[in-house]
């Protein structure tokens, strides 16, 4: 007996290795999404300014590429919506929509008008109100037929550099702050967070608040109601990236459910199943703009959709919350 | 005033582990609670009946004293409402009703006349400058609608959120306050609304024409905030809807409290109504634009949360009603976490109160809001900082009084997201 105990507790130890080995949930949500995260949006951002120097123009294929490429990363963050994106207003500063009063294209309008000298001014710019400012608004200035032509092609030429600056300061501040201060407060709970179970529930409601954000806004905008279909109100459809967005919050909420599940591998299946039929439905859908809502032919497939991803709250909401330990809490998109 | 952002945030609740001790504690926190809340909506009936009267004397007698009169009164009326709004978020039977009195941001040329600089119908809404007020007859949605006699009926049936759109706006203090102080515009700069009262004379004195339907207009979106005041003050009654509901299930009703506070500080108040407003530099987003008493709101809003939390409401009378509140059953379960929830809500209120004397004191809220004020950003980003700190506090109550498990019964886009696109 007691030879065969050391090989039997070894040959344990070699197969629960794969288990015992791996980071702790926090860590590994950080250093697998949220850090790599956090980098790609900052390197695709500093990209962005640089390219806007270079090539200012709104039909330039390098500079829509790397417009692009910026907002994949923010969408693939945008539901971590705390600490670092929160400081400052930052989030607010880099993707200000939903835009439902119109203030968007109201304000760059006025602004070319203007054509005010303090446009090129990165720290005066940082003062102007959030409609002008981040992916949206840069967004009409590349893709909208109106605003892309309006004024001058030098006063648009400057707008656009002070837009992808200003998006790459403040994508810059994020990943710092999350680099040298956050991420160590959400390892070693004790300030910000008091205990480890604060710190899960944080991640738990980035989670929801991801699925949320893709099932209310930016599929239930688009479908208002029956009667009412909205396409006009599909997210970033200038640039044809609506239902591309919705595949993105899927694929990164795809792995942070997996993470929160932790060893609850029956659970963790189950979300596997559950976002692998709902990224095909999303890929099947072939409707970028999302304009298929006002045709009952295509618009019930889309209420599918939607139902899926409502699926996946559900599923959040009474399977992860308890396996968790942890309440859902409050976020930014409570209220009206 | 629904919308698709709701939800997620359903709090839950287990009632295993409770013992039979807290369970009666728990009945007279949920008790005092409704009785707050039944003093509160009797406050804002028994404010918008002053207001009523206000407006029969300025439309039986138009006069400038007679409009100064009608808007102090409509100032008054809002300090016990804003006071209530904490019971929105966790009460579906409040939230689903809420749209009709307090529906906001509006675009306010669906009612009446506004300056050129309004613009015509946008993208978003075909009918923002109908002008109901001038047109007594117009389309909607491809019907005719007779507007020829204006009525409560016409405003609550086809004009408000007309076409589904919720800045259509016709019923509520919004309405009302835009009636009584008309378009503010100056922007930026200190200054509210300046309608003059000859909106209301009549014959030759009147002024921007059709004086007799604005008059009408007004009138009915009175008559129709206090039936809606009295409904909801019935509801909170000893066998009304809300407070039976409430009580039928005590640790659901737990949550629902605590749902309302934190929604309201977080989500809607921090976010919603100040951060946004800040952040657009864009005084449309101001929530009393018209009146510019925007400030009063943001501190009455506050301290609703705080009496929640405290079980104690100061009348419009001065009487004060104080009960078993929230803080007891915290403070018995962890009093550290008690003492850090009082100071997180007196930190507010200092911060909130300190943007209400601005505001009192002139500095008015449209200023504050201007790019580059940095005193008027300190002032906001203050009341900002403290809801946002204070919610954190509030989740940590949820998780102290065990209230784990069970789906909230609360507002249908709390805890059924399809409901609201139906």
């Amino acid at each position: 007996m007691r030879a065969i105990a050391p090989a039997l507790a070894l040959g344990l130890s070699l197969i629960l290795s794969p288990l015992t080995a791996r980071a702790d949930m926090v860590d590994d949500v950080l250093d697998q999404q949220i850090l790599p995260g956090m980098m790609s949006l900052a390197s695709t951002a500093s990209q962005l300014a640089e390219v806007a120097q270079a090539d200012c123009r709104a039909d330039s294929p390098r500079l829509r590429q790397a417009f692009g490429a910026t907002f994949d990363a923010w969408i693939s963050v945008s539901h971590l919506r705390f600490g670092p994106s929160e400081a400052d207003n930052r989030a607010f500063a880099l993707a200000f929509w939903p835009d439902s009063r119109g203030k968007i294209p109201k304000e760059l309008a006025k602004i070319i008008a203007e054509a005010a000298p303090s446009i090129d001014q990165p720290s005066a710019f940082a003062s102007y109100s959030i409609a002008a400012r981040g992916l949206y608004a840069l967004e009409f200035l590349l893709y909208d037929p109106d605003l892309s032509t309006r004024g001058t092609p030098e006063t648009r030429c400057r707008l656009t550099r002070a837009i992808a600056g200003d998006i790459a300061t403040t994508a810059a501040a994020i990943q710092t702050d999350w680099q040298h201060s956050y991420a160590a407060q959400m390892r070693r709970p004790g300030d910000r967070y008091q205990t480890k179970a604060e710190v899960k529930q944080e991640l738990f409601k980035a989670l929801n608040t991801g699925l949320q954000i893709t099932a209310d806004m930016r599929l239930g905008r688009p479908l208002g109601s029956f009667d009412r279909p909205r396409p006009n109100r599909a997210e970033a459809r200038r640039s044809g990236r609506s239902l591309h967005h919705v595949e993105l919050s899927l694929q990164a909420l795809q792995p942070l459910a997996r993470a929160l599940a932790g060893d609850n591998l029956e659970l963790a299946a189950r979300f596997q199943t559950a976002f692998a039929q709902t990224l095909t439905a999303t890929a099947r859908l072939d409707d970028p703009t999302l304009a298929g809502v006002g045709d009952p032919g295509s618009r019930f497939r889309i209420e599918a959709l939607q139902q899926q991803v409502n699926d996946l709250r559900n599923l959040a909401a009474t399977d992860l919350g308890p396996s968790l330990g942890v309440t859902p809490g409050f976020n930014a998109l409570d209220g009206d | 005033m629904k919308s698709l952002i709701l939800a997620g945030t359903a709090l839950t609740v287990f009632a295993a582990g409770t013992t039979a001790v807290l369970a009666a504690d728990k009945t007279a926190v949920l008790e005092n609670y409704s009785n707050i809340a039944e003093a509160k909506y009797q406050d804002s009936l028994a404010t918008a009946k002053d207001l009523q009267s206000a407006v029969e004397t300025l439309l039986a007698t138009p006069s400038a004293d007679n409009l100064m009169a009608a808007r102090t009164a409509w100032l008054a009326a809002r300090v016990p409402y804003q006071q209530s709004e904490v019971f929105r978020f966790g009460n579906a039977i409040v939230d689903d009703w809420e749209g009709k009195v307090n529906a906001w941001p509006l675009d306010e040329g669906l009612i009446d006349y506004v300056s050129a600089s309004y613009g015509g119908p946008s993208d978003e809404n075909t009918l923002a400058a109908l002008n109901i007020i001038a047109n007594p007859m117009f389309e909607l949605s491809g019907k005719t609608i007779d507007a020829s006699t204006i009525t409560p009926a016409l405003l609550e049936g086809a004009l408000h959120e007309a076409d589904g759109i919720e800045a259509n706006v016709a019923t509520g203090y919004h309405a009302i306050e835009f009636l009584l102080w008309g378009q503010d515009l100056y922007g930026t700069e200190h200054g509210a609304g300046m309608r003059p009262w000859t909106d209301y004379a009549v014959g030759e004195t009147c002024t921007n024409d059709n004086c007799d339907r604005r008059g009408d207009f007004l009138k009915a979106a009175t008559d129709l905030l206090v039936s809606d005041l009295d409904w909801m003050a019935a509801q909170w009654a000893e066998s009304g809807d809300a407070r039976t509901t409430l009580l039928g299930d005590e640790s659901a009703g737990i949550v629902a409290m605590l749902t309302g506070m934190g929604s309201l500080s977080y989500g809607e108040q921090a976010g919603e109504r100040m951060r946004l407003g800040l952040m657009l530099n864009d005084p449309e987003e101001e929530h009393d634009c018209f009146s510019d008493n925007t400030h009063n709101s943001h501190f009455y809003d506050g301290k609703g949360v705080q009496n929640v939390y405290l079980g104690e409401y100061t009348r419009v009378t001065g009487e004060l009603i104080s009960g078993a509140s929230l803080s007891d059953l915290v403070a018995a379960v962890n009093p550290d976490l008690d003492s850090e929830m009082r100071a997180k809500l007196t930190a507010t209120m200092a911060a909130l109160g300190a943007l209400k004397t601005a505001g009192d004191n002139g500095f008015s809220y449209d200023q504050m809001l201007a790019q580059g004020n940095a005193k008027g950003e300190a002032l906001i980003m203050g009341g900002i900082n403290g809801l946002i700190d204070q919610t954190r506090s509030i989740e940590r109550v949820v998780s102290a009084l065990n209230l784990d498990g069970v789906a909230i019964e609360g507002s249908d886009s709390l805890d059924n997201p399809k409901a609201v696109f139906e």
